[in-house]
């Protein structure tokens, strides 16, 4: 396997990770994300905040061409990871998920065991040598998803078995099983209850330090504490992006404004 | 025909009964409608039916205790009269008509829904007594685990069900092997991959095969699959250098037959299947795809582990099907009852021995004849089984994801 | 595996993704093995289908077509009416080995004035040529108008089963060493026959409206009053299946508690669905027949079991397009005063109505094609040659069905029949499709969606 063509890069916390330019989504006849441009630093959390519908679920989607999924789907547009255009001809959807994972809004764990659950990302992707160096991966992730010590000696019960909260912790140590470089969060929280939310905020903040995290989330409450950069989608427009903390502080546009403040929504 | 003069007459008094019961309602109040509890044609039913349902219930009785002629003429028109004559004269203002004929009608609704209880009754019980009669007459024990087939109505007989067994159970199986993997190959490719016009325009083609009735599989098999199968592994064929003589020495056969009902078993796999693998959550397919699985990784790895227990009790399904089967293997399996390996040779089943023994002239009291009775009870136990067992497989399945 | 990635999955490299590696080659690889496997089944699925129909057009279609030969028959006064005094009683006596040399003769002529030249010199050598029916086609004539005696009268009489055979290519001259019905030189006379036209194929109505013939007579057999058959069965169960099934679905969906009673019953219909055929036919032959001495092979038999095979189906359908419609009517016909009967009656069946219709046709196309329990109850066998007289005697006079008398031509030995069989099947497909597409029509034209 030495025919790869392998590229090291530096990365730090002020480079892009993914630049996106001009990208239009359409659902059949309907304009669902339109002109939105946006540059997603590395090692950060981003927050995608807005009312629902308002397509920030739909664009999250496009960074790992989970709409590829979707028959009637059709993304126009640029989308850069690395400087790389991820919609180009080349490019397999599949290689790109494995840098790009996902966290979905109901936590969905395979029916197997805990540990087929973990190990299933890097064995699709054959990132292990041996089922000692896979031990050591799925350990890692759920270290990572603080989820280790609730499970640690129930690896081979079933993933369904485990609470909401725990379940969802589960989804992302099978996210990052294959060591992404981009981890997608599309409401991770809005189905458990305030503790595991809590337990999985306090997760995706640690993840910093190795992912840039993109989440969408529809509460602002949520947004201003986890993420340092967070973008306001109103009606399949971008209608600011900035830092947090001047969002919630000193939008720059009215309709952020009245957003946040609960005019509209 | 006394019988449908009857049945005239008492419709004719019921129609009547109807008019009279909803004209005294009305006279009743002196044709002001609002004063009445019901409305007036509620009397009218009420009278009507409590004309005809007495009258009916009675004469079936009397059919079935083979009461002929005046009797049965006489006492059903006297029911209908007594009937009529009784409930008009309950019809008054405050009388509650409406409420009587709802009773009524719910009545003959659980009688409907019992129908289902009673046909249960009715296969249980005539099986039962012919089997017992049978075994009165045959000893039980080599019945069923005889290993020989060679009945005689001249006396004599050797009834052992094992080959018969056999032949059901080979068939069976070929019959799986050819439907199971097209069947599922053909619902993964149709709810996983197909687009949306091709999934609509491909499953009824599929689903023609379903409706087309078995005797035309039977002719299929008996005319054209069986000739053709002769002509690869007969005695004439390309195998004869193998094997002396061929494998196949006539076209009635096992791989005849299971293969034929295999076709017909497609559609069946790929429909039960297709609907058990649309029930698997579309979040269990996103997060495999979002971990960067391909399709058929998640369809091998996460959809049909998924679904296994749904599509274990499909396949049951199906095997209960074949079982069952009678027309394919009436004409495609042939008629000689045989405990062979080789799936060419001609062998018969349970179905095809029970059409065998109770059709053209058999003495119903001889245990040659009485032995499809225990052949039919054997296979509707067989049958019930393992209906009941995956029925129950797959509602636990359901459960599961709801 | 020699990538950096591999030993230390966690350290954050990049790997370009315009170059597809060699694993995910690999997977893509065996992603279309397994697409194509799918694409393979589906294709052999519709290729079984395609096989199956074409089998069916290309052995049944000929049965629609018949061999006729055109004679004009001397009615020899002398041989038919001996007393000469037309007295129809006195005709009666004469059978039809009487006609048979008539109608001989009259083919000896024609091959005499075409100038046919044939070995065959005796009227007695032209036998093989005709139908064993055209004595009594010729005999039934002359009863219905004795004037026509003495005359020398056109027929268009049935060729034999060799012979329609023969012209159809199922006969052919290097399999008839063995055959006593036709011989090499009866085939040579059959060809020059054609030539001159007297020997010809036409539209062979008979065969969807006429009767069954006996074992010998093969170009006579018709499907015609085994379609009557089944049409009798299928009012049976029309009349019974369709109210008792709405009335029991009504009650279970409706009315029902959730009680013991409630779950026996759906018990019992969920395995009735599943319960072999052939068990049906058992239950026919114990309980109509044994018990209570119901005619055997009438179509009323047969409809009642037929009957209880269709009502699940029925049910489950039916009880599908109750529970389409939405509470929200239910609760509305209940909030200006009706009663739940009323409720019921007046608006949920109504809506409920194309729904409850397709399965019942669906149902009755099931049954309709199902031939299992009537072998049982004595539907095979019987040689359907006669047309019921009246409508009664339709539901209880002996009688056949189409499946039964399929099977009962592909169960004879003379494979004339076959060819007999496959067209009654494109017949009872043709009935099955019509069904569907009514069905069809129905549930498109009335859907509703809630």
């Amino acid at each position: 396997m030495n025919d790869m063509t392998l590229t090291e890069r530096a990365v730090n916390a002020t480079d892009n990770k993914i630049t996106a330019r001009n990208v239009q989504v359409y659902y059949g006849e309907s304009h669902a994300i339109k002109d939105v441009d946006v540059d997603i630093l590395d090692k950060t959390v981003t927050a995608f905040i807005g009312p629902s519908g308002c397509g920030k679920s739909t664009f999250l989607r496009c960074l790992n061409r989970m709409n590829d999924t979707i028959d009637i789907c059709r993304v126009q547009g640029e989308i850069l990871l690395d400087s790389e255009d991820i919609y180009d001809r080349r490019v397999d959807p599949v290689q790109l998920r494995a840098k790009v994972g996902m966290v979905f809004q109901k936590p969905n764990p395979f029916p197997k065991s805990i540990y087929d659950n973990v190990a299933y990302g890097p064995k699709i992707h054959g990132l292990t040598r041996n089922r000692t160096e896979l031990d050591e991966v799925v350990e890692a992730s759920l270290r990572k998803a603080a989820l280790w010590n609730e499970v640690k000696d129930r690896l081979t019960a079933p993933g369904t078995g485990l609470s909401g909260g725990q379940q969802q912790r589960l989804c992302i140590a099978r996210a990052i099983a294959t060591s992404p470089e981009v981890l997608l969060m599309d409401e991770p929280c809005s189905a458990l209850d305030p503790i595991a939310t809590a337990q999985v905020e306090e997760l995706i903040d640690e993840l910093r330090t190795n992912f840039s995290v993109v989440i969408v989330t529809h509460s602002m409450q949520q947004a201003a504490r986890v993420s340092q950069k967070t973008a306001f989608f109103h009606l399949g427009n971008l209608v600011e992006y900035d830092d947090t903390d001047k969002i919630f502080t000193n939008p720059t546009d009215p309709r952020t404004e009245s957003y946040i403040t609960g005019r509209i929504g | 025909m006394p019988v449908f003069w009857i049945f005239v007459i008492v419709l004719a008094l019921t129609g009547a009964g109807f008019v009279m019961g909803r004209s005294r309602a009305l006279s009743s109040v002196d044709g002001d409608r609002r004063r009445l509890h019901s409305l007036p044609s509620y009397a009218g039913a009420l009278v009507a039916m409590s004309a005809f349902l007495p009258a009916l219930v009675l004469f079936v009785l009397l059919l079935a205790l083979n009461a002929t002629g005046m009797i049965l003429t006489v006492a059903t028109l006297l029911a209908t009269l007594i009937g009529l004559a009784l409930s008009l004269r309950l019809v008054s203002p405050e009388f509650r008509a409406r409420n009587a004929v709802e009773t009524g009608v719910r009545g003959l609704l659980i009688a409907a829904a019992s129908v289902a209880i009673l046909t249960t009754v009715g296969i249980v019980l005539s099986l039962i007594f012919n089997t017992v009669e049978f075994f009165n007459l045959y000893p039980i024990k080599e019945f069923f685990f005889g290993l020989n087939w060679t009945p005689s109505f001249g006396g004599g007989s050797e009834l052992g069900m094992l080959p018969l067994l056999w032949g059901t159970l080979y068939i069976s199986f070929i019959a799986l092997l050819v439907a199971v993997p097209i069947g599922l190959y053909a619902a993964v490719y149709l709810s996983e991959y197909a687009s949306h016009p091709v999934r609509s325009a491909i499953k009824p083609l599929l689903e023609i095969l379903a409706g087309i009735p078995t005797i035309v599989y039977g002719l299929f098999a008996l005319l054209t699959v069986g000739p053709f199968l002769m002509s690869i592994f007969g005695p004439n064929g390309p195998t004869a250098a193998i094997a002396e003589n061929g494998w196949m020495h006539a076209g009635t056969a096992v791989m005849t037959a299971g293969l034929v009902m295999g076709i017909m078993l497609i559609p069946f796999v790929s429909s039960l299947s297709d609907d058990i693998i649309n029930a698997v959550p579309q979040s269990l397919r996103d997060g495999s795809y979002g971990l960067g699985a391909t399709k058929s990784e998640t369809i091998k790895q996460v959809i049909l582990p998924a679904a296994l227990p749904g599509i274990v009790g499909a396949i049951l399904l199906a095997a209960s099907r074949a079982i069952g089967e009678t027309m394919i293997v009436v004409l495609g399996a042939g008629a000689a009852a045989r405990l062979s390996l080789n799936p060419f040779d001609a062998m018969t089943t349970v179905t095809a021995k029970i059409v065998s023994q109770l059709t053209g002239d058999a003495d119903f009291a001889s245990p040659e004849a009485l032995v499809a009775f225990s052949l039919a009870m054997t296979l509707f136990v067989i049958t019930l089984g393992l209906n009941i067992f995956a029925l129950w497989i797959v509602r636990k399945y359901r459960e599961q994801y709801e | 595996m020699s990538d950096a990635t591999h030993s230390a999955p966690h350290k954050p490299t990049s790997r370009s993704l315009h170059a597809v590696d060699a694993r995910t080659k690999r997977r893509n690889a065996s992603e279309s093995r397994f697409k194509a496997m799918g694409i393979g089944a589906i294709g052999i699925g519709i290729a079984f289908l395609v096989l199956l129909l074409s089998t069916i057009v290309m052995n049944g279609s000929s049965a629609f077509q018949q061999t006729f030969i055109n004679v004009p028959v001397y009615l020899d006064p002398a041989k038919i009416d001996k007393k000469g005094n037309r007295d129809l009683a006195d005709l009666k006596k004469a059978t039809t080995f009487t006609y048979a040399p008539l109608i001989q003769n009259g083919l000896l002529d024609v091959v005499k004035k075409a100038g046919i030249e044939t070995d065959l010199s005796k009227a007695k050598e032209l036998k093989n040529l005709i139908s064993a029916s055209a004595a009594s086609q010729v005999r039934d004539r002359v009863l219905a108008d004795p004037s026509l005696i003495g005359q020398t009268i056109d027929f268009k009489i049935l060729a034999s089963s060799r012979v329609d055979g023969y012209l159809k290519g199922r006969v052919k001259r290097a399999d008839i060493a063995q055959d006593k019905n036709i011989s090499v030189a009866q085939l040579d006379l059959t060809d020059a026959l054609r030539e001159a036209g007297v020997i010809h194929k036409g539209f062979n109505s008979a065969f969807i409206f006429g009767a069954d013939a006996s074992d010998s007579r093969a170009e006579q057999a018709g499907i015609g009053v085994s379609m009557l058959g089944s049409f009798y069965m299928m009012l049976v169960v029309l009349a019974l299946a369709l109210p008792i099934g709405v009335a029991a679905s009504i009650y279970l969906e409706e009315f029902a508690a959730k009680n013991r009673f409630t779950d026996l019953i759906e018990v019992n219909i969920s395995n009735l669905a599943a319960v072999p055929s052939i068990v049906f036919g058992i239950l026919g032959l114990s309980v109509f027949i044994q018990f209570a001495h119901l005619p055997q092979s009438a179509p009323l038999v047969g409809g009642l079991v037929l009957t209880l095979m269709t009502l699940p189906t029925i049910i489950i359908s039916t009880r599908a397009a109750l529970k389409a419609v939405p509470p929200s009517i239910r609760d509305a016909a209940l909030g200006v005063g009706a009663s739940k009967m009323q409720s019921v009656f007046h608006h949920v069946l109504p809506l409920a109505m194309p729904g409850i219709l397709t399965g019942t046709i669906i149902g009755l196309a099931q049954a309709l094609g199902e031939t299992a329990p009537l072998l049982l109850i004595g539907m095979v066998g019987y040689v359907a040659t006669n047309t019921p007289d009246g409508f009664v005697d339709g539901f209880v006079s002996p009688n056949s069905a189409m499946p039964a008398q399929i099977y009962e031509w592909a169960k004879r030995a003379d494979p004339a029949f076959y060819e007999r069989a496959w067209g009654g099947i494109i017949i009872l497909l043709v009935f099955l499709l019509s069904m569907n597409i009514i069905a069809i029509i129905l549930r498109r034209k009335f859907e509703r969606r809630w």
